[in-house]
């Protein structure tokens, strides 16, 4: 049963970005390797751990393969060689980018994804529609969130009602063109028409409003986690830019 | 042509409507109109599918002009203000605000509905939060109307799962917390079985208590004669009153001959299980169900009885899990969302889909048309035709083949009173020519108009 | 005559904000791209690697934001309705492909669709939305959100000057959209992430490396590859979506009526 986090979506977005810029300004692999350690307990303390594991896995891996691919394979650095084929030149110094690169994006992805699993969708909807940015920016998030299961399911019985009429037998590219012109073109125009039958109703109905808006649900807030806020906004701008003025200092 | 001279000043809208085209129409949809509706009164405008009742309904809640689109004559009169339409002026309307006012509740409650709120309460306070009242203003207005209306078990649902008839009972509230003067509700009851009639009929009834004026597009006015203020019938783009509502009666001749007791068997079900992939138990168990040659079988039963699956797996959609089932003849199915399956540009490239040009069903084609009473649509958009039209050329896709058993999926829902006419004769000519017709549905009348026999799924 | 059921013409101050939103954004975009084309910073993992790569990235995502907020209170409510289903076409459509073993993203239909219809700026709008929503799924995404945007405006602009009134017109302005694209998202797939994110295209930034390409110009040539050829086959794919519409529906669009986007119809 997952655990549910009662923090307010911007704080946790906020700590997220610090975190990050942090990181991948500091570059240190023990600290990246941590901080993902550490988003790997969260996740399993809430209870999304398998989810976490395997989304970033397949993410990760065709990253990984492919930096090795472009700098643990092909090295142009000066460095000795450890195997050499052909073109292809395998350094320590080659690897290393390779492996540094990727850890790099490993803790965008894992910071990100733990992100997306905790964050209540609703919660960050309203949040975002009691901020100053355009109420069409909540409505367009909540909408784009829960219609892609409706169309998908609609996908489904679209798939269902032209297999009843026999269709899409037909053999070679023509025959594939003709299998998804039946499955993309009724679906295309039944979720148009919708979408053009729906907007009056929600002029109607007052959006976009046109000075602030209300919403009837509780966004829970305090003012330690504004302090956080702000905090953490503050360090994942100035964070870096001190990080990186000291390791430039240090390397002279 | 009736033009009725009502004192000024007490109706709560009002319509003088000369013409009203849409953009790009060659003729105009209505014209001369001339409608008042009084305080908290019950005004009845009924019509086919496709005589503009939606447009009258979407031009009384200030929808429709489109501005710089549709062209409009004449002049409204909304809450002691008058709007003026000519060619001169086309004013742009604040719809947001005449809703206050006039609301409609579109023939499609989910069109209505948001889609971006989690909870029933949320959906309900939509338009609230919109104009920025404070939360406990909301919060108090959404709970005195939730138990004025009866919804109050509603509330923490989301809105995704509910009903058919649960969605048009929120729309309604929905609608209703704006606390307008006239509420404008297109078909209503179109669709729903028999406890969701009774559901939003009540809630109806209890908005028009509370004083709101309605005005209801409906495809017959039966269910409303008894307290309706005024009547009227839209055809040809005008109103024309109907003095004694009593008078349009439903022809309700059951003509059915029994099928000889010796006609051969064309399905043959025992103990059949179905089951959906991935589901945690069989939707339906133990079936015996037979049919012969000439005979019309209903399904009955309540919603997730299994009606659809059965249809599903005879047409050979799913297939048994436990169980015998033996079929004579081509099935042809028709789905009840049927405008799922239409993808081509007119309706005769529609129906002649997946028919080569030298086959011998290619006659059928303009036959089909023909008998459905399509022909004049044949170069049109399926999805220009009217709602009635459109369910009726879907099942001219399946008709075209020429199935053997006819299987058909809540085949009223969508049709008005000429596409029911034209949906009994194919089921005639298709047990006349020796098939079986197997129908689902929740239309009662019809049922017991059509059916030989029904079969009651047990769940 | 009442004037409180009647909507009042927009205020210019609006509109100002508006523009110099729209403005700061483009000239974000455009400097970071040539600051980054001219200096073409070395070492992208020590030293100033991770400052250029927060940079690129900050950069990138503020231009794409920016121009959302400046296009977003424009729209009109039949586009917003539109252009959730045009990102959930984006993904669903794309799976089509998926199967086929042609290395083409195919992720863009709703969003040039939308482009087609609606017009440049909200086709822009709809690249960025689709690209902030997805990155709730997949993080890696987000700097690409400019690209996204270019993808939508380009839609709108080759809609605009009549692409779509002939059939075969329509892939070619998706090939000049794919250069133009490629180009311009290069230097974040490069500077952000030091190469990209699949086994194929890796394959290939690699093949160009070893011809002696700097890693800059091998990912631009990777995505001159891949970009034009997909973007091509989205924009013919959108364009017939859009003509199987019935004429109600896109005739419903100003933007379609005004620009006479989809020419004079012959069958109706």
């Amino acid at each position: 049963m997952p655990r549910t986090i009662k923090l307010h979506p911007f704080t946790i977005l906020a700590i997220a970005v610090a975190v990050i810029t942090m990181t991948t300004a500091a570059s240190l692999w023990w600290l990246s390797c941590a901080v993902m350690a550490l988003c790997l307990l969260i996740a399993g303390w809430s209870g999304h751990l398998k989810k976490l594991a395997v989304l970033s896995g397949a993410m990760l891996l065709p990253t990984f393969l492919s930096l090795l691919l472009i700098h643990g394979l092909i090295s142009r650095d000066q460095s000795p060689a450890i195997a050499q084929w052909g073109p292809l030149r395998v350094t320590l110094k080659g690897l290393e980018v390779a492996l540094s690169l990727g850890l790099r994006t490993a803790v965008f992805v894992v910071v990100g994804l733990l992100c997306g699993l905790l964050i209540d969708r609703h919660q960050l909807v309203a949040a975002i529609d009691l901020s100053p940015v355009p109420p069409q920016l909540g409505y367009l998030l909540a909408a784009s969130l829960f219609l892609l299961p409706q169309m998908a399911e609609k996908q489904r019985r679209i798939g269902e009602a032209q297999a009843l009429r026999g269709a899409g037998t037909g053999n070679g590219l023509a025959g594939w063109f003709q299998r998804v012109r039946l499955r993309a073109v009724p679906l295309v125009l039944a979720s148009m028409q919708d979408a053009q039958d729906r907007a009056v109703h929600l002029s109607a109905r007052g959006f976009p409003a046109s000075g602030a808006n209300t919403r009837l649900r509780t966004v829970p807030d305090s003012p330690v986690q504004r302090v956080i806020r702000w905090t953490a906004a503050i360090c994942a701008v100035l964070g870096p830019i001190l990080i990186l003025l000291l390791s430039a200092m240090g390397g002279n | 042509m009736d033009r009725k001279l009502i004192p000024q000043g007490t109706a709560v809208l009002g319509l003088d409507l000369r013409t009203f085209s849409y953009l790009d129409a060659p003729e105009p949809v209505l014209r001369d109109i001339h409608l008042e509706v009084q305080p908290g009164s019950l005004t009845v405008i009924s019509g086919h599918s496709g005589s503009g009742k939606s447009t009258l309904g979407a031009i009384l809640a200030g929808l429709l002009p489109r501005h710089s689109m549709d062209q409009l004559a004449g002049t409204l009169s909304v809450d002691g203000s008058l709007v003026e339409f000519s060619d001169s002026a086309s004013p742009r309307i604040d719809i947001a605000r005449w809703s206050q006012h006039v609301g409609l509740l579109p023939q499609d409650a989910r069109h209505y509905l948001s889609g971006i709120r989690g909870t029933v309460a949320e959906e309900l306070a939509f338009s609230l939060e919109n104009a920025g009242m404070p939360r406990e203003q909301m919060h108090q207005k959404v709970t005195a109307l939730a138990q004025r209306l009866r919804l109050d078990h509603l509330l923490q649902r989301h809105p995704d799962q509910l009903s058919g008839g649960q969605e048009r009972l929120v729309a309604l509230a929905a609608l209703a917390i704006s606390e307008p003067e006239v509420l404008v509700l297109d078909e209503p009851l179109a669709g729903l079985d028999q406890p969701a009639t009774a559901l939003v009929s009540e809630l109806i009834s209890l908005l028009r208590a509370q004083g709101t004026a309605l005005v209801i597009l409906a495809g017959t006015h039966h269910f409303w004669a008894q307290e309706a203020d005024a009547f009227w019938l839209l055809d040809q783009g005008t109103l024309q009153c109907i003095p004694d509502a009593a008078q349009h009666q439903i022809r309700t001749e059951t003509q059915h001959q029994h099928p000889a007791g010796g006609a051969p068997l064309m399905l043959n079900m025992e103990s059949v299980r179905l089951c959906y992939p991935g589901a945690s138990g069989p939707a339906v168990q133990d079936l015996d169900l037979q049919i012969r040659s000439g005979e019309c079988l209903g399904l009955a039963g309540p919603n997730g009885s299994g009606k659809t699956t059965v249809l599903k797996a005879i047409a050979g959609l799913l297939q048994p899990v436990a169980g015998t089932m033996s079929l004579i003849g081509t099935t042809g199915l028709l789905l009840q969302n049927s405008a799922d399956q239409l993808f081509e540009r007119t309706v005769l490239r529609e129906v002649s889909f997946g028919i080569p040009k030298k086959s011998s069903l290619h006659q059928r084609i303009a036959e089909v048309l023909v008998q459905l009473g399509l022909e004049s649509y044949a170069q049109t958009h399926p999805f220009e035709l009217p709602a009635s039209a459109r369910r009726l050329l879907a099942l001219a896709t399946v008709l075209v083949h020429e199935p053997k058993i006819l299987l058909l999926d809540e085949p009223t829902e969508g049709l008005d009173e000429l596409g029911e006419a034209k949906l009994r004769e194919i089921i005639a000519a298709v047990l006349a020519r020796g098939g079986a017709v197997i129908l689902s549905t929740h239309d009662g009348k019809f049922m017991d108009s059509v059916a030989h026999r029904v079969h009651h799924m047990n769940q | 005559m009442s004037s409180n059921l009647l909507l009042p013409d927009e205020s210019s101050s609006q509109t100002i904000r508006r523009r110099l939103l729209a403005i700061a954004g483009t000239v974000i975009l455009v400097a970071t791209y040539l600051i980054l084309i001219i200096t073409q910073p070395m070492g992208i993992v020590e030293g100033l690697g991770q400052g250029v790569a927060l940079g690129t990235f900050a950069a990138y995502l503020a231009a794409a934001v920016l121009l959302l907020l400046a296009v977003l209170p424009d729209l009109p409510v039949s586009t917003l309705t539109l252009i959730p289903v045009a990102l959930a076409l984006n993904i669903i459509l794309g799976q089509f492909v998926g199967s086929v073993m042609i290395p083409l993203y195919i992720d863009s239909i709703g969003t040039v669709i939308v482009g087609f219809l609606a017009g440049r700026r909200a086709g822009a709008a709809t690249g960025v939305l689709s690209t902030l929503v997805w990155s709730l799924f997949a993080p890696t995404v987000l700097p690409f959100a400019a690209g996204a945007a270019l993808v939508g405006f380009l839609a709108g602009t080759a809609a605009r000057f009549g692409a779509l009134r002939r059939i075969y017109l329509a892939p070619v302005a998706g090939l000049v959209a794919g250069v133009l694209v490629g180009v311009v998202s290069s230097p974040v797939a490069t500077f952000v992430y030091g190469g990209t994110s699949g086994v194929g295209t890796g394959a290939l930034v690699a093949a160009f490396s070893s011809m002696g390409d700097s890693l800059l110009s091998a990912v631009t040539k990777q995505a001159l590859i891949s970009d034009p050829g997909d973007k091509a086959v989205v924009f013919l794919v959108a364009a017939l979506l859009v003509y199987a519409l019935p004429k109600r529906l896109s005739g419903s669009f100003a933007f379609v009526r005004r620009y006479r986007v989809l020419g004079k119809r012959v069958s109706k």
